[in-house]
């Protein structure tokens, strides 16, 4: 067996020129993978702890008829009794902090002009101590203390489409839980900038005190679990389900990802393109590779016909190929490895950036993520394409007439 | 003497054009017509004949790397013409050793590995192949050169590897293609030598064909083909006739 995979392995290096285009062109294609795989793993990734970090959590509470059924009053499906369970749910491992919030709507005026608003209350010093970011552009983030005026922090799109700035007031109308009407007079303190420009045209944030007040209720919508890493979070949420069971209300636990409805979309995105890559980048191995492998099968028929005269079975001359075309897939991985590697190493130290996709309004960091499950599939992918390249120059080896190959010239 | 080989009224035809000529006569060349040969263990047999007569043919069919068009042909008393590719393989790696005329060996071996890959190929232990390979390349004086591969070889010597090779699993039958004709005198002279030692000495069959004078007159008995067919065969010396 040493010796038929030592046969293999000089074979390969019989035309140099040869097997080091071939390694170039097989490296080439895993470099490729890895690069756009590294880089769909860093845009997903940062797109994951963007979405967690910008106040999704890692998990979060409701009552079961927050999805059941369409709000009649406001808050009539939040949590009653949150505190408790807050209190509750922080005595879990692995929980950094329990952050309430309530959402809401309303309209916005500015004495000359009113706008539509989707709203959120949350706890400021709650909020921080998950380390949740408003992205305030300009201001600053609501206080941690209250103070007798209502702050408030408004979406970029909104301030701009109200003509407001840091400092200036706005006038919120809601429905209080009652069913009756209630406004806030709020002063601005922060713009917010999130990136999706939709969000921002409509977004508006005050503290949960001021939204309590507002909508006339001690409710909030639901309570907001960050963890310590979001690889903990199924860990956390089987743990938490069973202690959810005991409260008054029916409450349901989802995860982040189960809310991250943009984050899947744009996770199926990357993984369908990097697919595609993969298919191409197999196709191309392929087809380039069998000529490759053909060439190498004519130019060694007098010694096929020699070893098969000699009585050498017909499927060790197939193995013989394939183990080739294995061993040159390898080698053409390992290239790939470190040529990815090192490309993306490069990148990542020029600190590139991408222009913003549609709808968003910041430049994305170019980096390349660095991921072993990638370096294993790629290399499994190309060694895979040239074994199944090594098929038709392996099965016409096998097949040589004996006599014909040993008078080939 | 137990009979080794023995062909019985052997033809061997190919086809032209694919079997598309218009004149079914015209539609296939005779390269071996009606021939008929007998071989004992332990004879040192040439055939002999001008280029086209039939020599390469008639090794291979005995050699089983070809199958007759008609006629059957018993190595070993095994009727090879009813063998299956796969028991045909099994038959030439036990049983019968070749030696090419243009050496054939696997470049990418050395001279050991090379006359290690019959012993590979029939499953033989890892510490007999070696001790194995030594003493075939003692027996053709190339111990020295052991590890050299065949490009740092000189035609010689790569011949007497290639006897080493076609020698080292102890084959019934060693068959040789004009196995002097790219070697110059002296070269050739010991080659013969060799081949003519090995015969007498581990008692090994040779059948080679040649129109090498030189190796002509070593030879007990000579077997003549012209144009498929047996015009002769008769011995010089101590061998058998057919």
């Amino acid at each position: 067996m040493a010796k038929f995979l030592l046969l293999a392995f000089r074979n390969i290096f019989r035309n140099r020129r040869r097997t080091l285009m071939t390694l170039f062109m097989v490296g080439g294609g895993v470099a490729g993978l890895l690069l756009a795989g590294g880089y769909f793993a860093f845009m997903t990734r940062g797109l994951r702890e963007s979405t967690i970090r910008n106040g999704l959590g890692h998990l979060q509470i409701f009552t079961a008829d927050h999805f059941n059924r369409d709000e009649v009053r406001v808050l009539d499906t939040g949590i009653d009794n949150w505190r408790q369970v807050a209190a509750n749910v922080k005595t879990g491992g692995h929980v950094r902090g329990v952050a309430p919030r309530i959402e809401f709507y309303g309209m916005v005026s500015n004495g000359e002009k009113s706008s539509v608003f989707m709203g959120s209350a949350v706890d400021p010093e709650a909020e921080k101590s998950l380390g949740f970011i408003s992205n305030v552009v300009s201001g600053r983030d609501l206080d941690i203390k209250p103070s007798g005026e209502v702050e408030a922090l408004v979406g970029a799109g909104l301030a701009k489409s109200m003509n407001v700035k840091v400092g200036d007031g706005l006038t919120l109308l809601s429905m209080t839980s009652d069913g009756a009407l209630n406004g806030v007079d709020v002063q601005i303190v922060g713009i917010v900038n999130s990136g999706i420009a939709a969000m921002d045209a409509r977004s508006l944030c005050i503290t949960l005190a001021s939204a309590q007040r507002l909508l006339q209720s001690d409710r909030v919508t639901n309570l907001v679990v960050g963890l310590d890493a979001t690889e903990n979070t199924n860990q956390v949420a089987a743990g938490l389900a069973p202690r959810l069971r005991g409260a008054s209300q029916q409450l349901v636990l989802k995860k982040w990802i189960d809310l991250a409805t943009y984050y899947k979309q744009v996770n199926s995105m990357f993984n369908g393109i990097f697919l595609f890559m993969g298919v191409i980048v197999f196709f191309m191995v392929l087809m380039s590779s069998v000529n490759t492998l053909l060439m190498s099968m004519f130019e060694r028929t007098r010694e096929i016909g020699t070893m098969l005269a000699m009585g050498t079975p017909r499927a060790w001359i197939v193995a013989l190929f394939m183990v080739e075309a294995a061993l040159l897939g390898s080698m053409g991985a390992i290239v790939g490895i470190v040529g990815g590697n090192l490309v993306g190493w490069l990148i990542n130290a020029s600190g590139l950036h991408m222009p913003p996709p549609p709808g968003y309004t910041n430049s994305i960091l170019f980096h390349v993520l660095h991921v072993p499950a990638q370096m294993i599939g790629s290399s499994l992918l190309v060694i895979v394409s040239l074994a199944f390249a090594s098929i038709l120059p392996a099965v016409r080896a096998s097949r040589l007439r004996i006599a014909e190959a040993l008078s080939h010239v | 003497m137990k009979e080794l080989v023995n062909v019985e009224g052997v033809s061997r035809r190919f086809s032209l054009d694919n079997g598309q000529a218009r004149n079914p006569a015209h539609s296939y060349v005779t390269a071996l017509s009606d021939a008929s040969l007998r071989v004992t263990t332990g004879e040192f047999l040439a055939i002999s004949g001008p280029s086209g007569s039939g020599k390469t043919t008639l090794l291979n069919l005995i050699g089983c790397i070809d199958q007759p068009s008609s006629g059957r042909i018993l190595v070993d008393s095994v009727d090879t013409s009813r063998l299956s590719p796969g028991n045909m393989a099994t038959l030439r790696r036990e049983k019968i050793g070749f030696v090419f005329q243009t050496f054939n060996l696997i470049p990418v071996f050395t001279a050991a590995e090379n006359v290690e890959y019959p012993l590979l190929i029939k499953g033989v232990a890892s510490r007999e192949r070696r001790s194995r390979v030594a003493e075939a390349l003692d027996g053709v004086g190339l111990s020295a050169r052991a590890n050299q591969r065949p490009d740092l070889l000189s035609g010689g010597e790569r011949q007497r590897v290639a006897v080493a090779r076609a020698i080292v699993h102890r084959p019934s039958l060693v068959l040789a293609d004009e196995p002097t004709a790219n070697l110059d005198t002296h070269n050739a002279t010991q080659l013969i030598d060799l081949m003519h030692g090995l015969n007498r000495s581990l008692g090994l069959t040779f059948i080679f064909s040649t129109h090498d004078a030189r190796l002509l007159e070593h030879t007990e008995r000579i077997v003549r083909l012209c144009d498929g067919e047996v015009v002769s065969d008769n011995s010089t010396g101590g061998g058998s006739r057919g």
